[in-house]
Order: C-alpha cells, then sequence, then structure tokens
C-alpha cells in the first residue's frame, strides 16, 4: 500500500466532528488525535430537533433515523470548520463488520451536500481488504502536512486515550452494578442510538425519573463482550451486534429487565433484536423502536407498564404483591 | 437412522437460478434436489408471518419459499450468503424454521465467508460423502456456462419481447427453454436448449423500430433479478413497448466481477465501495447514461441500506447525463395497481419527452 499522499489539507487548521454515529463510538480517539497534532476540533451541538429536522430533509426517507441525524449535524458544522472528518470504516476484520451505512458515508455526505460541497477530511478502515487503522491514521496525517513521526506519537496517544476511556466506563459500570439497588435495567442499543441527546437519553432518563437504576450495554468492556457473544452466535457479522449481544450475557442475570432500542429501520437490529428474542428466554424483554415523531407519551406509556411487569416479577408475581 | 436417510436438497427461490442449483446438485454431487413451486401470494403471506418487522422484503421472499421446499418434502435446506443483511439470512432462517417445528439439515454457505475453496467442497460433501470432484469441478464450470446462457436468453427475451410481432411468441420461447434446462441431466443438453433458444428468438419476427425507448432497470440484487419479488417489472415494461436493459445478473455481479475496475470508472459519483452491489448499479446507471437512455428504474426492497445509499448518487447521474429516473421501493405490502400506474406514467413521459427531443 501506498502511503505518500500529498498533504493536500495542509492548511486546515479546524476539523468538524459530526457528534453523531461513531463519534459515539471512537470520539475520544478522534479528538485526542487531531488535537495532538496541534488543530483544533469543532464538535456539533447535541442533537435538537432542528438538528434532526434538517437531517431528515437532507436524507432519503429510508435511511435510519440514526444517518438522517449525523447529515443534520453535518449541516451544523458547514461554515464553523475548514474540514469535517468522515471515515470510511467497512470493518475491523473478519466477523468484525459495520453496518453497511459506515462504508457509504463519506460518499454518501457529498451527495447530499451537493451544492455546498464542503470540505471532507475522509479515510478508510477496511481490514479485509488489507487496510488497518494505523496506515489510515498515518495518511491524515500527512494529508495534514505533519509528519511521520508526529503522526504516529499522536495515534499513540489516541489510542491510549480511547483504551482509558474505555476501561474507566466499565469500572464505573462494574461500581454501579455492586452499589445499586432497587429494579435495575439494561438499555441495549447502538452507541449512536443510546448516546444521541435526542434518542436514548429519553428513555434512560424516564426510566431513572421512576426509580429504576439504568444500565448502558456499551459500557460493558468491547473485548469481553465480544468472546461472551460466541456462546451465542458465530455468524453475527456485525462487530456492535456482537458486543451488545456478549454485554446482555454477560449482565442479564444482574439485571431485571432489558430494553432494546432500535431507530427505524436499523438493518442489523432488524435480524439481531429478533434472534435475542427468540434465544433469551429468562428475562423481560421490551423492544423499543424510535423514529422522528416528536413527544415522550408513547414511550412513557410502554416503559411504565414495562416497569410495572418488573416490579411484580421481583415480589414475585401478581399474587404476592403486599 | 437419521443421518442415513437421503437427501433431499432444496435452495430458497431466486429469480431463475433454481434451475442451475439443481442441475449443480443432482449431476455435481449426486443429490437430490427438491424444486419447490413457484412464488404466489401464499409465499410470501407465510414468509412475512414469521419474519421480523422490518427486515428486507428478500428475508420474506425466501423465508417462505423455504417453508414451501420443507412442505415439499426436502429434509436438507442451502442458505446462500452474502455482504449485507444475507451474511446473517442463514442463521435466523434457520432458528425461525426449528421454532415452527421443522426438522432439516442446514447448511449455511455463509459460514464458509472467509474460508479457501477446499473448505466449500467440504461443504458439499456433506450432501454426498462419497462425491467425485473431478465429476463436481466438470458439473461446476458446466453450471457457470449455463448461468451466462440464461442470463443472455433473458436479456434477448427483455429486449425483444415488447416488440414481437406474435402475442407471446417470446415467452413461448423463454418458457420452452426453462423446462428443457429443468429436464437437462448433461452438459449436451444443457447447450441444445441454449442454441434452440437463441436461435429461436433471433429469427421470431419483431416489428422494433429504428430507435426504440430504451429504460435500464438497476438496483438491490434480489429484488431486480427476481420477477416475482419486483411484480414483474420487466415484463410490464417491455410489454408497453420499450427495450429493457439489466446488467444486474449473476455473470456480471459474481462471475465476471471486477469491483475495483469498475469503482475506478464511477469517479466521482462514488470514492469508496459503499455497499455489495452499489458499484454495480452505479456503474450501470453511469453506461445507461452514457448510450442516452430513455429512462433509468431504480428498484429495491425497503430499507435495503447499500441501494438507499446509493440514491443520491444515482439523482446526480440521472441529472449529468439528463436522464429521467423513477425510484421504486418494494415490501411485502407492494400491488401491482400502484407499480401499473407508476410504470404508466413514467412510460408517458419518457415516450413524449422522446418525441420533442426528436
Amino acid at each position: 500500500m501506498k502511503l505518500s499522499k500529498p498533504a493536500d489539507m495542509a492548511s486546515v487548521r479546524t476539523i468538524g466532528i459530526p457528534r453523531a454515529l461513531l463519534y459515539h463510538r471512537y470520539g475520544v480517539q478522534w479528538t485526542t488525535f487531531f488535537e495532538q497534532l496541534g488543530l483544533t476540533c469543532v464538535l456539533s451541538p447535541e442533537t435538537d430537533r432542528a438538528i434532526m429536522d434538517q437531517g431528515t430533509a437532507l436524507s432519503i426517507d429510508e435511511s435510519c433515523l440514526s444517518s438522517k441525524i449525523f447529515l443534520g449535524h453535518v449541516a451544523a458544522l458547514i461554515g464553523n470548520c475548514d474540514a469535517i472528518f468522515i471515515p470510511r470504516i467497512a470493518n475491523y476484520g473478519e466477523y468484525r463488520d459495520m453496518c453497511t451505512k459506515f462504508h457509504a458515508l463519506p460518499d454518501l455526505t457529498r451527495h447530499a451536500f451537493h451544492d455546498q460541497a464542503p470540505c471532507i477530511l475522509d479515510t478508510e478502515v477496511d481490514l479485509t481488504h488489507k487496510r488497518p487503522e494505523k496506515p489510515a491514521f498515518l495518511e491524515l496525517g500527512l494529508r495534514l502536512g505533519k509528519t511521520k513521526k508526529e503522526t504516529l506519537r499522536a495515534y499513540d496517544a489516541a489510542c491510549k486515550a480511547q483504551e482509558r476511556d474505555e476501561k474507566q466506563r466499565a469500572k464505573a459500570l462494574h461500581v454501579t452494578l455492586k452499589k445499586s439497588s432497587g429494579l435495575r435495567i439494561l438499555l441495549v442499543g447502538h452507541p449512536y442510538v443510546l448516546r444521541d441527546d435526542y434518542l436514548g437519553t429519553q428513555p434512560a432518563r424516564i426510566l431513572t425519573e421512576m426509580g429504576a437504576t439504568v444500565l448502558f450495554a456499551d459500557d460493558w468492556s468491547r473485548n469481553d463482550a465480544r468472546k461472551a457473544c460466541r456462546s451465542f452466535s458465530n455468524m453475527i457479522p456485525w462487530m456492535i451486534s456482537r458486543e451488545l449481544v456478549g454485554a446482555i450475557l454477560s449482565m442479564k442475570d444482574k439485571v431485571d429487565g432489558i430494553v432494546l432500542l432500535t431507530a427505524f429501520p436499523c438493518g442489523p437490529d432488524s435480524m439481531i433484536n429478533e434472534m435475542i428474542i427468540r434465544r433469551i428466554k429468562d428475562k423481560p424483554i421490551l423492544q423499543l423502536t424510535l423514529d422522528a415523531q416528536s413527544g415522550t407519551a408513547g414511550l412513557e406509556t410502554r416503559l411504565e407498564s414495562f416497569v410495572d411487569i418488573l416490579h411484580y416479577k421481583k415480589e414475585g408475581g401478581y399474587g404476592n404483591r403486599s | 437412522m437419521a443421518t442415513v436417510r437421503e437427501k433431499k436438497v432444496a435452495f430458497p427461490r431466486m429469480a431463475h437460478y433454481n434451475v442451475a442449483m439443481k442441475y449443480f446438485i443432482e449431476q455435481g454431487l449426486g443429490a437430490t434436489y427438491i424444486m419447490q413451486p413457484e412464488m404466489t401470494r401464499r409465499t410470501l403471506e407465510i414468509g412475512s408471518r414469521y419474519s421480523p418487522d422490518f427486515i428486507c422484503a428478500p428475508f420474506k421472499h425466501t423465508l417462505g419459499s423455504l417453508i414451501e421446499a420443507l412442505e415439499c418434502g426436502a429434509n436438507t435446506i442451502v442458505a446462500p450468503g452474502g455482504p449485507c443483511r444475507l451474511a446473517y439470512y442463514g442463521e435466523l432462517e434457520q432458528q425461525i424454521l426449528t421454532d415452527l417445528g421443522y426438522e432439516f439439515e442446514f447448511l449455511d454457505i455463509a459460514e464458509l465467508r472467509y474460508s479457501k475453496p477446499k473448505d466449500y467442497v467440504k461443504l458439499m460433501r456433506k450432501l454426498n460423502p462419497k462425491l467425485s470432484t473431478p465429476k463436481m469441478l466438470a458439473a461446476a464450470a458446466e453450471t457457470l456456462r449455463l448461468i451466462q446462457h440464461m442470463d443472455e436468453i433473458e436479456e434477448l427475451y427483455h429486449q425483444n419481447m415488447g416488440f414481437e410481432a406474435e402475442d407471446g411468441s417470446f415467452k413461448k420461447a423463454y418458457t420452452q427453454f426453462l423446462h428443457a434446462l429443468e429436464r437437462a441431466t448433461s452438459g449436451s443438453d444443457l447447450r441444445k436448449a441454449y442454441a434452440k433458444a437463441k436461435d429461436t428468438m433471433t429469427h421470431l419476427p419483431v416489428n422494433k423500430p429504428d430507435h426504440p425507448l430504451r429504460v435500464g432497470i438497476i438496483g438491490e440484487y434480489y429484488t431486480v433479478m427476481d420477477s416475482f419479488s419486483n411484480l414483474n417489472l420487466e415484463e410490464k415494461l417491455a410489454k408497453m413497448g420499450t427495450e429493457v436493459h439489466r446488467w444486474m445478473n449473476i455473470s456480471n455481479r459474481n462471475i465476471g466481477y471486477n469491483e475495483q475496475n469498475l469503482l475506478a470508472g464511477l469517479g466521482e459519483y462514488s470514492k469508496y465501495v459503499m455497499g455489495p452491489t452499489t458499484v454495480g448499479t452505479l456503474h450501470a446507471a453511469m453506461r445507461y447514461g452514457e448510450r442516452h437512455f430513455d429512462g433509468i428504474i431504480h428498484v429495491k426492497s425497503f430499507g435495503c441500506t447499500p441501494e438507499v445509499d446509493a440514491v443520491p448518487a444515482i439523482q446526480t447521474i440521472g441529472q449529468d447525463y439528463k436522464v429521467p429516473l423513477l425510484f421504486l421501493s418494494y415490501d411485502s405490502q407492494t400491488s401491482d395497481t400502484g407499480l401499473n400506474t407508476r410504470l404508466e406514467a413514467f412510460y408517458d413521459m419518457i415516450s413524449m419527452r422522446k418525441k420533442t427531443l426528436r
């Protein structure tokens, strides 16, 4: 593979990062990398109604809600930075695929903003086609006019920061698991659904207000989760789905109920959630599909009835309530 | 005793390719192939009933056709793999069918996604332990040629049936061809059937104008090829008096496919591979644009992520080459009438446009 790319982005000083999709998974790595290179990162604001509406207007209506939100975030960044970072992340090796949405993201964004033609800083991670992560970041650094040494040092720091963050989150999760009392509910969903201010934080807030302790499946150690998933299925192609299934298997005995959160119409979830419901029979599971509707009344009703069921169950069934 | 019972192998229905599968399984592997009936409304109904909510339509079709194969007495199912959601079709279908109470053996080609050719032979040995490798290889080569012949005849069919002098003459020749393939037991049978069909179709009288309306069909692998899934789109369109072209078929997408070459030809339209079929889709759209086609129709099942992502690029191609576009999205509720209305409107528009431009 050729590494020498012209430094076509050497004049870039501020990098815009959309606060959507894989930012919620690799955000620490990305921001640390660019900051270590001496650049400024500009994050788009938290998702709100305006961002979602704008993203929806820019998208093909059959796209998943999370990708619509992504385009809204890109729109919010245009004009506020020199270049927008949109990598093509296809997979991290065999059976560690990303949804094809992430394969298309740079091209998709370019076509969606055909008229404004924003400057897009892209790179490619595709291990099954011999494009690992390290050379991808090296290429980024070189394109930004940095030296090989600087870039590798920044990449190193970025990976360490990401690892530290993941460890901290896993540790905090274990503390919560140990200390909390009362009803515990596991929220399961792609990080860009769970962590989005407009999607996953709503059900989390509603559940907390009802007095339940909310645990997030994506906090569980990613490596452990992938290992745990093997007892469930060897065939799941998507890495994040594997981690979520692994997290469910590892935590299901410690929680009272599981809520599967899905952004409509998520491809991987359409199959994996069905499999989870068919194969995990010993825990109550609620499947919630989020779409672009406003208002949380429907969501509240469903969560309330689920929590009621869990309370009854915990107290030994319908007959035993004091 | 279950292990010694005769293997009756079935494969989900997909376009007309099941006859090729039948030939390979029977002549190459020496196992019995169960051909389920062609898909009907019922196939889709039972398939949808047991499928998850917003799964892509091909899952519902294939699940329905697998249930029908099991009802026909199949005891071994071979499921295809693929690079998108297809990679997980197998495991989920197996789970759903097992939960429904069916007993069967399941061979998932998706398991071999990262394997070497040797492992494919191992999988075939599960169908017939006494498999003769040379015989299998000979049949495999024959099957690949058969698929290419089928695609060639299908192209001839769709490009000429709209102008036939005698109503139904092309349909008759095409049906006879498919029936002959289903009965074939040797390579010479296959070649004879192909030669006959080609000869008939090139000599059937047609009233084709010098510049007929030409429409290119592009889109998602399964729905664009399977005429039951796309509600007979190509025949309907051809019958209105157009020449229907479609790049997507197994010959082009699988047998003679070079993704990197095609991608390089896409230039600004697509820098990266957006999804398993998008490179082919965009390549075909560009070719139709360059050849001044009168219209392009994009076909996909509802929510097919790779093809949805290709839509903005197709729109750009349509603008750049000034080709009218029609986007069709299929799911299990799509009705014939709705499609007819849209096709008629599209046909009227492109034919008026052609008259104005000339």
